[in-house]
């Protein structure tokens, strides 16, 4: 499969990342920030934005993680280093797909479904981790545009019906609540640490690193206007708003007349939420297989998906009605593992390659 | 390999050994000077009249000498051609082609009087145009290639033929412009038909498969026509043509599933009428497939689907139907595929006493008698029209549907989402002859996207496809 | 096992996959079971009606819709009620799965009607709780009280439609609401004002008339031809009731309403009523710019202004032809308007001030504005603060 290009790496950031910040995001924010949420969220979109702005500089290298990291420090330690990383994103990766699930069971059906409605998810996941992660490129091709027609449906619906005013007094109650609101919704922040299993695939053209800046930007500003919106239409009653995308664009004023044409929108996004929420799975998956699998052989990912994948199953099960003590497990009390991963790691990537070029002088 | 020795006895003796078949005849005569000759061909497929006239009775009064060059000439038919393998000449009488044997002469004179049923050019059924060129290939290679020579009379129109099958003999003839198209693809088409050892090719299709990188592929990856005017705009634009003896349609590579959403009329109309019928041609195939699994999902799984008044006139009619809506739905649809799949099998005169037993004794009596539900039948008769707005990709849009229906009935709208997520990445994870099949859409080809669901005005569609790696890539040369 | 017949084994793998896969799907579609309910085991509950019960804490009535099968002849929507009770709404909605055998389903329930009792009572929200917790149901639906008991509103039969709850609902339509005659209120909205700082909020109050008809003229279930007098019901939500902190404190009259509607801007083509000569006369809104805005520079003042321009629509008496083509508004008759809405206005405004009813979002208002001053005067903001009317009239040239 062909390397990814510019042109998808700038879809994806701009828009395939945004969607998987529209589905509990929002009330976390609200739930720490209440009507601040734009700016906790403001300060991780701008975080990630300089972080992503640096792992595409060591696109450039043309190697794989993997390969900077053993050119440095040996084999052995940068399969420990890749193998760590690969834990933390299938732990990372647990709070999306626990996300999916209850959005599944929130908006495709009308009653409480069997877990079992969920399972086909993994069947999904299984299939698309097996394959190379290089081969997403195209299909951010066709799922970016889906994406923005989408997002502009969904505003253009629900943009009557919001009142922007609840937005305001802002920054009037404290940094404490901006700053919580900041710290303890980094878990939905994975986007720089993802593009590290990225290195190597991706065919770095002059400018890269600035495109990709300003297509996370431009995501993440669609982020923030979504959250307005959100915040907009349900104020004081946002908290208890989950799957927020769903349910924005329902009060425009067509919909009585022709039914609800905005989940034409919702299941769109869906389907690109769907390929967003492995995507943690599929970078964990690629990056045992560049530390411990041959580039060539396809057999390695094939059972690692298989075992991630029915490991996640049975975790989802356990956990099917443990999502909030979970969420505060994950994303409040074990914030810190985030940041440390998301911003630090991909950053000290960089190092590798400020002092691999001077070496020669 | 036997080689002709020269005495007559003997070589014909080898040849009946050879060809032992009862339909094998010859004919043996003795010309004015004494010289003893044998004509053998094969009955049913030589043109006996003009055996006789143009070879028998030539030679008859012939009393000259009894080189192959002198009897050649006497015989002043352009089509002959000598050989000595016994072999080859058998292959040649079993193709048509009698073979006249005389005493002493060590090679055998081949001599084209194949009888040749062809029927004429007609309009193609499967591809009726009200603008634009009605030719259609027949099932004569040679006619085809005609029909292709005629639209393309350039030397860089190469039409290279191969035969393929160990007892068909199959003649395909592989077409290209040297220069455009890309020669990696010609080298490949070229050592694919050399590689297939198969008895028989009856029809083009079966070379389709061989050509498949993924021949278990639900898509397919070679594209198809009987029209030589859409033959030689895929041919001008790049791509490879493959023409097979006995068969009416033509198979072109690479094969961008964008194409089936084109037609030739398209390009004789104007641009916003032909992007107009494109969109409706993807609306309908989009219709067509998610239909009835929205339906049945709807019904079993999201209610909301539907607007309250049309779920209220559904719940009306579903009332007291025996069956569950997905099997409901299924069984709908599976009597459409047989009415199908009968009709257009049956003559034209029994089709339409079929269509009238379908529409009403099926349709109208099934609703009556309560089995199925009105809004059931709606939604299949729309979902089987949608689906030949774009009739080449029937073979795969209606296992997708088909598809779609059983994950819609198992796990509901999550399942037509994820259905379509693994089709999605299917479909932009295959290539076929190095070219994307989703291309110019993944991956975006800008300049491609001008002739692909949109088209633009032919003036602007001055490249050929990128997405077909041609290195002749200007087509239209402004002043 | 040799390798070449281990890789082998190995390639088999993903079509075993596969077929295992659609094994799953095709018995879980011929199954059809995960739990599910298909449309024929629903019961698509249209409209909600809750009233207390003194004994068992509430009385739902959940008015169902009822298909009418392949028979399509006749319009409309047929629906069967169903009364519940139990100690919260979940309990209630149980109660009709026991009885039914039918799932309720809220997904399309458009209308939540209080009991007069409801309102009254105690907090309304303990009723919402149940809709507001729900995933499965939309915030979007209309809340309204009704006098005497919801059951009894639901459970009527309509003059104008074959369901009471759509027919109330046509009360709802924009058409209406740009007449002024009535308010609209949905659950989202409601639940917005009652958890922000105004704790306030309002619903359409429903009453209904009796209407003489014969029978043959609508409802579902009766005979054609057969014609005998039936008690049929018209409804009217021209008043409105106005809630503070969950539960209705005031009951605007249908002037009232009117000038609600004024102060909310809403009115497009009402008619406004005044006097000219002593004899009444109907002026049409052509365009009603009414708002409520709070200065909060310094002690912070309310103005509430009502800018209108009308034509003249109706006289009561016969007029010359040259005043019938000019549709000229005196100076008396505006002057007349302006007094009348005037009156209304203030009424308005008091009687929400008095209640404790932050109708206008003052508290909102002074919130979004300075958080400082809200703490500061929110206790005080609805009784204390001066309010300035600027009612202006204008005539349509």
């Amino acid at each position: 499969m062909n390397k990814i290009s510019t042109r998808q790496l700038c879809f994806f950031l701009a828009a395939i990342v945004p969607v998987g910040k529209i589905v509990l995001l929002p009330t976390n924010l609200i739930y720490y920030s209440k009507n601040n949420l734009l700016f906790p969220a403001a300060m991780n979109i701008i975080l990630q934005a300089g972080i992503v702005f640096l792992v595409l500089l060591l696109a450039k290298e043309n190697r794989s993680l993997y390969e900077l990291i053993s050119d440095k420090l040996g084999k052995v330690t940068a399969k420990i280093i890749l193998t760590v990383f690969s834990i933390f994103f299938f732990y990372a990766a647990f709070m999306p797909l626990l996300e999916q699930k209850i959005l599944v069971q929130g908006i495709f059906y009308d009653t409480l479904p069997s877990i079992l409605a969920f399972s086909s998810f993994f069947a999904f996941s299984a299939y698309l981790c097996a394959k190379p992660l290089s081969s997403l490129g195209r299909t951010w091709d066709i799922l970016a545009p889906l994406s923005i027609v989408a997002f502009i449906g969904i505003f253009f619906l629900s943009i009557g019906s919001a009142d922007f005013g609840a937005l305001a007094p802002a920054l009037q109650s404290g940094a404490g609540e901006i700053f919580r609101g900041f710290a303890f919704n980094m878990g939905w922040f994975l986007d720089s640490a993802i593009l590290l299993s990225f290195l190597g695939k991706i065919d770095y053209q002059k400018g890269l690193p600035w495109k990709g800046l300003i297509s996370y930007l431009a995501g993440g500003a669609a982020v923030l206007f979504f959250l307005a919106i959100f915040y907009g239409v349900f104020q004081e009653t946002a908290i208890n708003q989950e799957f927020a995308f769903s349910k924005i664009a329902k009060y425009f004023p067509g919909i009585e007349t022709l039914g609800r044409i905005d989940f034409i929108f919702v299941y769109s996004l869906s389907l690109v939420m769907a390929f967003y929420a492995i995507l943690p799975l599929q970078a964990g998956i690629d990056l045992l297989q560049q530390s411990y699998g041959k580039a060539e052989k396809r057999l390695l990912p094939a059972l690692l998906s298989i075992a991630v994948n029915i490991v996640m199953l049975v975790l989802t099960l356990l956990f099917d009605h443990r999502y909030i003590s979970l969420n505060f497990l994950i994303n409040q009390d074990l914030f810190w593992i985030f940041p440390i991963f998301c911003l630090l790691l991909p950053a000290l990537m960089l190092l590798f390659k400020i002092r691999r070029h001077r070496e020669p002088q | 390999m036997q080689n002709i020795t020269g005495t007559l006895k003997t070589d014909r003796e080898a040849l009946k050994k050879l060809l032992p078949a009862e339909d094998i005849l010859e004919f043996p005569f003795t010309s004015e000077n004494g010289c003893e000759f044998i004509c053998m061909f094969t009955d049913p497929i030589t043109d006996k009249e003009l055996l006789g006239q143009l070879v028998a009775r030539p030679l008859f009064r012939y009393d000259g000498d009894k080189s192959a060059e002198e009897i050649g000439k006497r015989l002043a038919f352009p089509e002959q051609r000598k050989e000595k393998s016994l072999d080859k000449l058998a292959e040649e009488i079993l193709a048509g082609n009698p073979v006249l044997l005389w005493e002493g002469m060590d090679e055998g004179l081949i001599v084209g009087t194949k009888k040749v049923f062809i029927r004429a050019v007609a309009e193609p059924p499967t591809d009726v145009t009200i603008k634009g060129p009605r030719e259609g290939f027949i099932e004569d290679v040679k006619v085809n290639t005609s029909l292709v020579r005629r639209r393309l009379k350039t030397g860089e129109l190469k039409i290279e033929y191969l035969k393929v099958g160990r007892r068909s003999q199959t003649f395909v003839a592989v077409c290209y412009l040297e220069g455009t198209s890309v020669q990696k693809v010609v080298d490949e088409v070229k050592e694919k038909l050399n590689r297939i050892d198969i008895d028989i090719i009856p029809d083009s299709s079966y070379l389709a498969r061989f050509l498949s990188s993924r021949p278990e592929s639900l898509m397919k990856q070679v594209g198809t026509t009987e029209k030589p005017d859409i033959f030689c705009a895929k041919i001008a634009e790049g791509r490879v043509g493959i023409l097979v003896d006995g068969s009416p349609i033509a198979l072109t590579v690479p094969y961008l599933i964008v194409e089936d959403f084109q037609s030739s009329e398209d390009y004789y109309v104007p641009s916003y009428r032909a992007t107009f019928t494109r969109l409706i041609r993807l609306f309908a195939l989009i219709v067509a497939i998610y239909l009835p699994a929205f339906y049945v999902a709807a019904q079993i799984f999201k209610l909301q689907l539907f607007p309250i008044k049309l779920l209220l006139t559904i719940a009306g009619s579903i009332r007291d139907l025996p069956f569950s809506p997905s099997l409901e739905m299924l069984l709908v649809l599976i009597v459409l595929e047989i009415l199908n799949e009968a009709s257009i099998r049956m003559p034209k005169y029994v089709g339409m006493a079929l269509s009238v037993v379908g529409a009403l004794v099926l349709g109208e009596t099934a609703v009556s008698a309560g089995f199925v539900s009105t809004p059931a039948i709606i939604i299949i008769a729309f979902s089987g029209i949608g689906l030949y707005a774009v009739p080449n990709l029937i073979e795969e849009t209606s296992v997708i549907r088909l598809v779609m229906l059983l994950v819609a009935g198992s796990v509901g709208t999550y399942g037509i989402i994820l259905a379509t997520g693994f089709i999605i990445f299917y479909l932009v994870t295959t290539d076929t002859f190095g070219s994307p099949l989703v291309a110019p859409f993944s991956p975006v080809i800008g300049k491609d996207l001008k002739d692909s669901l949109v088209k633009y005005n032919l003036a602007s569609l001055d490249t050929r496809p990128v997405s077909l790696g041609s290195k002749n890539k200007r087509r239209l040369r402004h002043e | 096992m040799n390798r070449n017949k281990f890789i082998r084994t190995l390639k088999t793998i993903p079509i075993k996959l596969w077929l295992i896969l659609a094994a799953i799907i095709a018995f879980s579609f011929l199954s059809n079971d995960f739990g599910l309910v298909d449309v024929q085991k629903t019961a698509i509950v249209l409209a909600a009606g809750i009233d207390r019960n003194q004994e068992k804490g509430y009385t739902l009535t959940a008015q169902i819709a009822v298909p009418k099968g392949v028979d399509r002849t006749t319009g409309g929507t047929s629906s069967v009620e169903f009364v519940a009770e139990g100690e919260t709404i979940a309990d209630c909605v149980s109660d009709i799965y026991c009885k039914t055998g039918w799932v309720p389903k809220f997904i399309f329930c458009n209308l939540i009607i209080l009991g007069e009792d409801t309102a009254k009572e105690g907090n309304v929200f303990d009723a919402f709780d149940f809709f507001l917790r729900n995933e499965y149901m939309s915030d979007g639906c209309f809340v309204a009280v009704c006098q005497g008991s919801a059951q009894d509103l639901l459970s009527s039969e309509s003059a104008i439609d074959d369901t009471s709850s759509m027919a109330i609902t046509k009360l709802f339509s924009d058409a209406n609401v740009k007449s002024g005659k009535s308010m609209k209120m949905s659950l989202r909205e409601f639940a917005i004002g009652y958890y922000g700082a105004t704790k306030s909020g309002y619903m359409p109050y429903i009453v209904q008339h009796k209407q003489e008809t014969n029978a043959s003229s609508g409802g579902s279930g009766q005979q054609q031809g057969e014609s005998q007098p039936k008690e049929q019901k018209i409804y009217c939500a021209e008043r409105t009731a106005l809630f503070s902190e969950g539960k209705q404190v005031a009951l605007l009259d249908p002037d009232d309403t009117f000038a609600f509607s004024l102060i909310e801007g809403n009115v497009f083509t009402g008619y406004l009523l005044a006097e000219e000569d002593g004899k009444p006369v109907s002026l049409t809104v052509l365009k009603d710019e009414g708002s409520v805005s709070l200065d909060t520079k310094g002690a912070p003042k309310v103005t509430v202004k009502v800018e209108l321009t009308v034509r003249l629509f109706n006289r009561s008496v016969p007029s010359d032809i040259d005043d019938v083509s000019s549709n000229e508004v005196s100076d008396e008759l505006k002057e007349n308007a302006q007094k009348v809405v005037r009156e209304e206005v203030e009424r308005v405004f008091e009687t929400s001030r008095q209640n404790g009813c932050d109708l206008f979002k003052l508290n909102q208002t002074l919130y979004r504005s300075s958080l400082k001053k809200y703490e500061e005067f929110k206790d005080t903001l609805l009784s204390a603060v001066p309010v300035t009317y600027e009612i202006d009239i204008k005539t349509a040239k």
